[in-house]
């Protein structure tokens, strides 16, 4: 689960949000009951000094202050009722005490008041304790201070119990949202999972599929219905689109027809007077040209359109441009270009060979015609990283600053009269380009003005030749698809 | 040799007919597929040149129909589609070769001689022009009983001009011929292969054997005949 999936997001919100409210809960649960207990020790407190104080007054006419002590032990037995008891006198003598001396201050006299006053203490070594002060006046006018201290140990004891058990329940009341929730969520998110596997299998080849429309009635059958509109809308276009070139080629492709097969006989009839039968070539010359610009557009709005590739397989591109290059090398000879190949390590591609070829014949056939007599052409391959590149260099004419950015737009041209002379269609490098595209690759050029050119041509490379599959047998090209080409 | 031509646009019609019956075919013509397949399944025709657009019946289904009787009448489909899928879904309906529109006529003459000659498997082994000769077993060219040396480019194009004597072969078919279909398009090498050839086999003769038809394409003959 990557940590920008919804799944994962959700889970760590409603955890975060879900264990903030039990820590806020369990807060108030101490707090509450931390204050009801020392609520009930002090008032506890208070009432046994009230009873201490009654009895010392009771007692406080008495000569003997010993009495005092006696009647106090006798009337209120503090050990066994988990209490420690001081009386002082006014002077701060102590008349009275029971339980260990180290559970009350050691010289609290001068600090003693007359107003009844609560403190904790902490003995050295010893349990916390509540200690309540409270002042009586006997009708001689006698002050005595009454002590009456508490262990805060059971209190805390029970706080600490309520501690751990409080962050246990919490660990534990997490724990379980988190795995309930997120499987949860995962069933929930469960038909998005499918929506998005059957849309990756969607190409422009299946449009006729849909995906699985889930009978859930939520937003996720919604979504399921709004993408099954998209791709019929896709389908219709596209549908629009081949519709349209299948028109096109048989309403522009019949008056070709008809035009070439009538000159091709008048250019060959004898008794015709030669002089119409030269201007009858040069119309055929450029019928045969506008045929061939038509059969290249409509091509290449194939390639765009992603309805072109049938005939995939995997080959050596190295191999395929060194026996291309060869082919062509007389052109080269013709203007004493020196043409040099680069192209001696394999790298292995998947596509159409006849394509690929169409791009080194394209490139190359570019390169010779806007180099002068004397110059050079070099043609390289190379395995890039997960490409496949190659490389034509030229020592040409190059191409102006302005033209880089046109040069593979179809029907531009850097110098018209002079590459209409050379015989092109003016959609050569922008064959190459949907030819790229459609491999998945790109082409650059990098220029300068008089000094020549370079264009780059890269397509997805395979990591090694693979199983063999040189026909275009669907099955075999399918289950090739997923070997490393993206 | 009878030919049955289906095809529904006059114009076409007009110079394919005009162009056949030249080279000595009698050929018959259906515009639309009901007619077409009536006349095929009536008369005994050598091979059918079809159209795929038809009034009345699509010619994917005339070409069904015509196998279903006979399967063995070679068919020749004439067509303004050309994409990979529609050649291979008419293949695979048992057309025998397919020809896109626009095509030059000369093209369509050599397929249409090349279907008929199939089955006949006789190759001659010695090609003659004049006093040029090529011999397709050692490979070897000489005119005037003179050796001529050719790299195996210049070879497979001599051998592809003498084998159609005569006739006009277009760039397109040279290319498809002895290169590749990519090679289409873009470059002048069928010219700069036929200037090495002919400055080979006609540098220096009297008589130059090797013509260019402006716009058309080149052609082998012997002027005297």
């Amino acid at each position: 689960m990557s940590s920008g999936s919804i799944r994962f997001r959700l889970t760590v919100w409603y955890t975060g949000v879900l264990a903030g409210i039990l820590v806020l809960f369990a807060v108030a649960v101490y707090a509450g009951v931390n204050h009801f207990l020392r609520r009930n020790l002090h008032e506890s407190v208070v009432k046994d000094a009230q009873e201490v104080g009654s009895i010392v007054l009771e007692n406080a006419n008495e000569r003997d202050e010993g009495a005092i002590g006696r009647e106090v032990g006798e009337h209120f037995s503090p050990e066994s009722n988990d209490r420690a008891i001081r009386v002082l006198g006014q002077d701060g003598s102590q008349i009275y005490l029971s339980g260990p001396a180290e559970v009350f201050p050691a010289r609290n006299g001068p600090s003693l008041r007359d107003q009844p006053s609560d403190m904790t203490y902490r003995p050295a070594g010893g349990q916390e304790v509540l200690i309540r002060t409270q002042a009586v006046q006997a009708e001689s006018g006698k002050k005595y201070f009454i002590q009456v201290a508490a262990s805060l140990a059971p209190t805390n004891q029970t706080l600490r119990n309520l501690l751990g058990v409080l962050a246990l329940a919490l660990l534990l009341a997490t724990a379980i949202a988190v795995t309930g929730g997120f499987f949860l969520i995962r069933s929930s998110l469960k038909p998005l999972d499918n929506m998005a596997v059957r849309a990756q299998k969607i190409t422009s080849r299946s449009l006729h599929e849909r995906m699985p429309i889930s009978n859930t009635g939520d937003e996720l059958q919604q979504l399921s219905i709004s993408l099954n509109r998209m791709i019929e809308r896709l389908e219709e276009a596209f549908h629009h689109i081949s519709r349209f070139s299948a028109d096109a080629s048989h309403e522009l492709r019949t008056p070709l027809t008809i035009m070439r097969g009538e000159l091709e006989a008048a250019v060959q009839n004898s008794k015709i007077d030669p002089e119409a039968r030269d201007a009858l070539g040069t119309v055929l010359e450029e019928t045969v040209r506008l045929s061939k610009i038509v059969d290249q557009l409509l091509a290449m709005s194939r390639l765009d359109a992603g309805e072109a590739f049938l005939e995939m397989s995997r080959f050596d591109f190295s191999e395929l441009v060194r026996t291309t290059v060869e082919y062509m090398r007389l052109l080269a000879d013709e203007k004493k270009l020196a043409l040099k190949v680069e192209a001696a390590e394999p790298v292995y591609v998947e596509g159409d060979p006849s394509r690929l070829q169409q791009v080194v014949v394209n490139l190359l056939d570019n390169a010779i015609k806007y180099t002068p007599e004397g110059g050079s052409v070099s043609v390289t391959v190379r395995a890039e990283t997960d490409k496949a590149v190659l490389t034509v260099t030229d020592t040409g004419i190059g191409i102006s600053e302005e033209g880089h950015a046109h040069i593979f737009e179809r029907f531009y041209r850097t110098d018209k009269a002079r590459s209409r002379q050379m015989g092109g269609t003016g959609l050569g490098l922008s064959i190459v380009k949907s030819i790229g595209a459609a491999h998945g690759g790109r082409v650059g050029v990098q220029s300068a003005e008089g000094r020549g050119s370079t264009f780059r041509f890269e397509i997805p490379r395979l990591a090694d030749k693979g199983p063999r599959s040189a026909t275009s047998d669907g099955q075999t090209f399918a289950s090739a698809k997923g070997f490393e080409t993206s | 040799m009878r030919l049955l031509l289906i095809e529904d646009e006059q114009k076409v019609v007009d110079f394919v007919q005009r162009g056949l019956t030249a080279e000595r075919f009698a050929v018959d013509v259906a515009r639309d597929g009901v007619a077409g397949l009536e006349l095929a399944q009536s008369y005994d025709y050598d091979l059918v040149v079809l159209d795929l657009l038809l009034p009345g019946m699509d010619g994917t289904e005339v070409l069904r129909k015509i196998r279903r009787g006979n399967p063995q009448i070679p068919v020749l489909i004439l067509t303004a589609r050309d994409g990979v899928q529609d050649k291979v879904t008419h293949f695979e309906a048992g057309a025998d070769d397919y020809l896109t529109k626009p095509f030059a006529f000369a093209e369509l003459l050599v397929r249409i001689k090349a279907l008929l000659r199939r089955g006949a498997t006789r190759q001659e082994t010695v090609l003659r022009i004049a006093d040029l000769e090529l011999d397709r077993l050692s490979q070897q060219v000489r005119r005037g009983g003179k050796r001529i040396e050719l790299t195996s480019k210049e070879y497979s194009l001599l051998e592809y001009l003498m084998a159609n004597a005569g006739r006009v072969l277009s760039r397109t078919m040279i290319i498809e011929h002895v290169w590749d279909q990519s090679f289409d398009g873009a470059t002048n090498i069928v010219d700069v292969y036929v200037r090495h050839l002919r400055d080979k086999v006609d540098e220096g003769r009297e008589e130059n054997l090797i013509r260019t038809v402006r716009g058309v394409g080149y052609v082998i003959s012997d002027e005297r005949q």
